[in-house]
């Protein structure tokens, strides 16, 4: 399961660009980071989705991380609603973070939720992860 | 009074609505010359006009062929050899990205893909083909491009506003669909993001080959490019693009706040 993952992280940091707007050399492309905390915000819009979660860090601070995501056209083909992530939803994320270090930020790779679903951003056909 | 109101509005009304005339009067006397408006590409007359009936219609949504690989958005490797300039550019942008860095990722701060990019981002485009034009809206910042098929010229390069997707003109060569655009604005606009960063310029021009592939499920765009202040010679790359009848495009774009909340465009990567 872990090196499906890796695979997945992998053809994802490739295609990134072309679905964000941004360049995702800013970001790992391989190195991946866990958070598990606590959503503060779910924004569903165009051309990103992002998500707020409250992570404790090492010393047990509450630490604001930002993961973008892919559009909400995508994300409906992949399973996903406007509310499958609500505030106070404890959930686990995982994403790529910033090659500089800099806390706080990352690209989306997958989530799972309270429930045990896990969730990716799009199916191959439109640029996703190939199965 | 009511009478001369009413007299006055209908002649403004009628001056505004007469065709452009083709002179205009300068401050000292003398005429500049105003160029005549050609018809609109909607204007009933115009789409009215006897055509030879055209090979294909695109009219659809067209997401690019991923099946290549993931990079299959890009136009390459492999690149033309480059200009002092861009090369200079190049190179400076593949030092940032061994840094970890991002080096002046426009399209990351808002500004326009452009073509060639804007036709190969991971979002659809629609097509909409009429006889006198093809309108393009690329779901990725509702990009708009047109493709005027009336028989028109290209703009006076002195008059032509520059745009990001330039100014396209096409004509059916047997069934084949050639489009030849220029007229791109040579700032902020690059033919790569997040790699290879070599600049498109205004001397940018981009010759298109549509075919609709057996089926008419697969459209295939061979592009020619040149830019002789970027690069030498040919720059050439063919795409695949697959008609996608389960998906529309909807309103994306840019705004101010989107930044603001995505912490990787304003990080200490991003080098201006």
């Amino acid at each position: 399961m872990r090196k499906l993952f890796i695979a997945s992280a992998l053809i994802l940091s490739v295609a990134a660009s072309a679905y964000a707007h941004h360049s995702p050399a800013a970001f790992e492309a391989q190195k991946t980071v866990s958070l598990t905390g606590v959503i503060k915000e779910f924004r569903w819009q165009n051309p990103h989705t992002w998500i707020e979660i409250m992570v404790p860090n090492d010393k047990g601070e509450q630490v604001l991380w930002n993961v973008e995501l892919t559009s909400p056209t995508y994300l409906v083909r992949a399973g996903w609603k406007s509310n499958t992530l609500k505030p106070g939803d404890k959930v686990t994320v995982v994403g790529r973070p910033l090659k500089s270090g800099e806390p706080g930020s990352a690209i989306f790779s997958s989530v799972t939720l309270a429930d045990g679903t896990t969730l990716l951003e799009r199916p191959a056909r439109l640029g996703g992860a190939a199965k | 009074m009511v009478t001369r109101v009413a007299i006055a509005s209908v002649l403004a009304a009628t001056l505004a609505a007469a065709p452009v005339t083709t002179t205009a009067q300068g401050r000292g006397g003398q005429a500049a010359a105003v160029p005549t408006e050609p018809l609109s590409a909607l204007a009933p007359e115009n789409l009215a006009k006897s055509r030879p009936k055209a090979p294909f219609d695109l009219t659809g949504n067209w997401f690019v062929d991923t099946s290549a690989g993931p990079d299959a958005w890009r136009f390459g490797p492999p690149y033309p050899k480059l200009t002092a300039k861009a090369q200079k550019e190049y190179d400076t942008g593949m030092k940032s990205l061994k840094e970890g860095k991002v080096y002046k990722d426009d399209i990351g701060q808002c500004w326009p893909a452009g073509l060639p990019l804007i036709m190969t981002r991971y979002w659809p485009t629609a097509m909409i083909q009429l006889p006198t034009a093809i309108y393009m809206v690329s779901e990725f910042m509702n990009s708009f491009r047109t493709i005027f098929l009336d028989g028109r010229q290209h703009t006076d390069p002195d008059v032509v506003v520059r745009t990001f997707n330039g100014e396209s003109i096409g004509r059916w060569e047997g069934t084949t669909l050639v489009v030849d655009t220029r007229h791109f604005r040579g700032d902020h606009h690059w033919m790569d993001q997040g790699g290879a960063s070599i600049p498109a310029g205004e001397q940018l021009r981009i010759v298109e080959r549509f075919r609709l592939l057996p089926g008419g499920k697969q459209l295939e765009v061979e592009y020619t490019m040149t830019d002789p202040e970027n690069w030498v010679g040919e720059w050439k790359s063919t795409k695949r693009f697959n008609r996608v009848n389960d998906i529309d495009i909807h309103e994306v774009v840019c705004l101010p706040d989107l930044n603001d909340h995505l912490k990787s465009t304003s990080s200490k990567t991003q080098v201006q």
